[in-house]
């Protein structure tokens, strides 16, 4: 077995230390957060459970997430594509356009954008919120994608051409199905930064109140393991949603697949426009 | 008349979007930090004075610089312990590298209020650190000073953009050629003499990208420092929200976000430049987008 390198492990333990300590305390019966531990128990759990205004949080905290998802992903292949089109002019100045969502720092940007939201009437709330965290999740979309279409053989759409199809027909057919793990990448990826995200939250939520913004407002108050318990739960479901995210992703995508295939030949063929 | 579409057009509704929602809210800034506030309502009076405060405050000069500050030595500790780390992955075999991606960004799912609550209970006077250490009698009493301090503050912000800084560096790793750095050793170089020659210019531009986003990523921080940092916790984006929010002083919150931003803005690139020019021509030729 080959040697892991000292800084790996010591790197992964550093990672993922707060983590562990969170949770191991998530168990403990003593309701002070300090050592030594005594005792299992799975109360702080079951409080949580009756919770509703955490059930609530974590529902809307995945409504809104969804289409974030779906729009970072479909500005992301759209600057994507048109980053790889020979025809762009100002390609700087695009790339540089794309990367100020990054670069602007979170709470800069969310309160310039609430000011400018108050003088036009536009309210803050789950709509803003989604459009804003859609906003930040476009450079990251923008460069999964590119950077599989870049490497995309453009004999394969020339010979589609060739044979007669129109370019949506081409782009549907041969350069879409290439795309489909980085769009499903792309997805994932402004799904987690939409729950994980609490600055453009605390700014723009108005009333809806995600996950991310309950937990931030309990903690002021004293550390108990019930909000422990919460934090846990938090990541378990983050997770989880991920993971759900991913599965469901890539059985669409076989699904398109297999559908396809079974679709008799000369079917197929009429179908064709 | 056929509209002739190509694709280069698609680009229009993202700039759109992105214009709309980053570029103009910036801009709107500018406007007003030139407008005066009466009796809770902006006026139309155009003035420097937020300006000039922001220029003759010392005590902006000083969060601003505290935010620059924060940004260095995080992206400087980011850098010393994110070689390794990422030199490391780029050896790994390739079945290991997407569990290792994983693994990597796993902690960044969490979410920031997660890892800030997270580190309060390892910081803590009864938590982890302090726990251990008394019960290896190395200390009779908690150490204060791990929490609520700039030490936390520091630590958890590394902890936060270390993964950054690990993956920037590890893509650029994974272009480097091990016959380069085998035939330095050869040449009878050096362990940290193969890194300073071949590897480090190699991997320039990498390390200039990481040091870029963790600059912006922990000098914008506010969440951080104002949970963790206790009474030293005090930020320019902290001050930015009060003056926005509680004072109503929207010139000066204006004209203080733009200052910050054009300074972490400005050192962002002249870090990133000087890292870039530890590479050699060579390196920067060869990462030139097509």
């Amino acid at each position: 077995m080959r040697r892991i390198s000292p800084a790996l492990i010591a790197t992964v333990v550093l990672l993922y230390l707060p983590l562990i300590v969170l949770v191991v305390f998530s168990f403990n019966r003593s309701p002070l957060m300090a050592f030594p531990l005594n005792g299992f128990t799975l109360r702080w759990y079951e409080s949580l459970a009756g919770n509703k205004a955490f059930i609530d949080g974590f529902i809307t905290s995945f409504l809104i997430a969804q289409p974030v998802g779906l729009l970072g992903a479909l500005f992301g292949l759209a600057a994507a594509l048109a980053l790889t089109a020979p025809g762009l002019r100002w390609r700087f100045l695009f790339v540089v356009l794309l990367l100020v969502p990054f670069l602007i720092p979170k709470s800069v940007l969310s309160i310039a954008q609430v000011m400018v939201m108050s003088r036009i009437g536009f309210e803050r709330g789950a709509t803003a919120l989604i459009l804003a965290q859609s906003l930040v999740v476009i450079p990251f979309a923008t460069a999964i994608i590119a950077a599989v279409v870049v490497r995309l053989d453009p004999g394969i759409e020339e010979a589609a051409r060739d044979l007669g199809a129109t370019p949506w027909q081409s782009f549907r057919r041969v350069v879409l199905p290439q795309l489909k793990s980085a769009l499903a990448a792309a997805y994932s990826v402004g799904v987690i930064l939409s729950l994980a995200d609490l600055a453009i939250s605390m700014f723009l939520a108005g009333r809806t109140q995600p996950l991310s913004l309950i937990v931030a407002s309990q903690f002021r108050r004293e550390l108990s393991p019930d909000l422990n318990a919460m934090q846990v739960v938090v990541l378990v479901l983050t997770a989880l949603l991920v993971a759900a995210n991913e599965l469901f992703l890539r059985h669409w995508a076989s699904a398109r697949r297999r559908k396809t295939l079974s679709i008799p030949a000369n079917q197929l063929v009429e179908a064709a426009p | 008349m056929r509209f002739h579409f190509d694709r280069s057009q698609l680009a229009w509704p993202v700039a759109l979007f992105l214009g709309l929602g980053a570029v103009l809210p910036i801009l709107m800034l500018l406007l007003f930090s030139v407008l005066t506030v009466e009796d809770f309502e902006l006026v139309p009076a155009f003035t420097f004075a937020s300006w000039r405060e922001v220029a003759y405050s010392a005590t902006y000069a000083v969060l601003i610089a505290k935010a620059v500050g924060s940004g260095l030595v995080t992206a400087l500790a980011t850098a010393l312990a994110g070689y390794p780390v990422a030199l490391a992955l780029a050896r790994l075999p390739k079945a290991w590298k997407g569990v290792a991606l994983v693994v990597l960004l796993t902690p960044l799912y969490t979410g920031e209020i997660v890892r800030i609550y997270a580190w309060r209970v390892v910081l803590g006077s009864e938590g982890l650190v302090n726990a251990v250490l008394q019960g290896l009698h190395l200390i009779d009493a908690p150490l204060k000073f791990l929490l609520f301090s700039p030490f936390s503050t520091l630590l958890v912000l590394f902890y936060d953009t270390l993964p950054f800084m690990v993956l920037a560096i590890w893509v650029s790793a994974e272009f480097v050629d091990r016959a380069h750095v085998e035939a330095a050793r050869d040449l009878g170089a050096r362990p940290w003499e193969a890194f300073l020659r071949v590897i480090l210019p190699l991997t320039a531009p990498g390390l200039a990208a990481g040091t870029f986003a963790v600059f912006a990523l922990a000098a914008g921080d506010m969440l951080t420092p104002s949970l963790l940092g206790g009474t030293s916790g005090a930020t320019a984006m902290g001050m930015i929200d009060s003056l926005f929010g509680t004072a109503f002083d929207w010139p000066t919150a204006s004209a203080l976000a733009l200052a910050l931003l054009v300074v972490l803005t400005a050192c962002a690139v002249v870090l990133a430049g000087l890292v870039l020019r530890l590479g050699g021509r060579h390196a920067l030729i060869a990462r030139a987008a097509p």
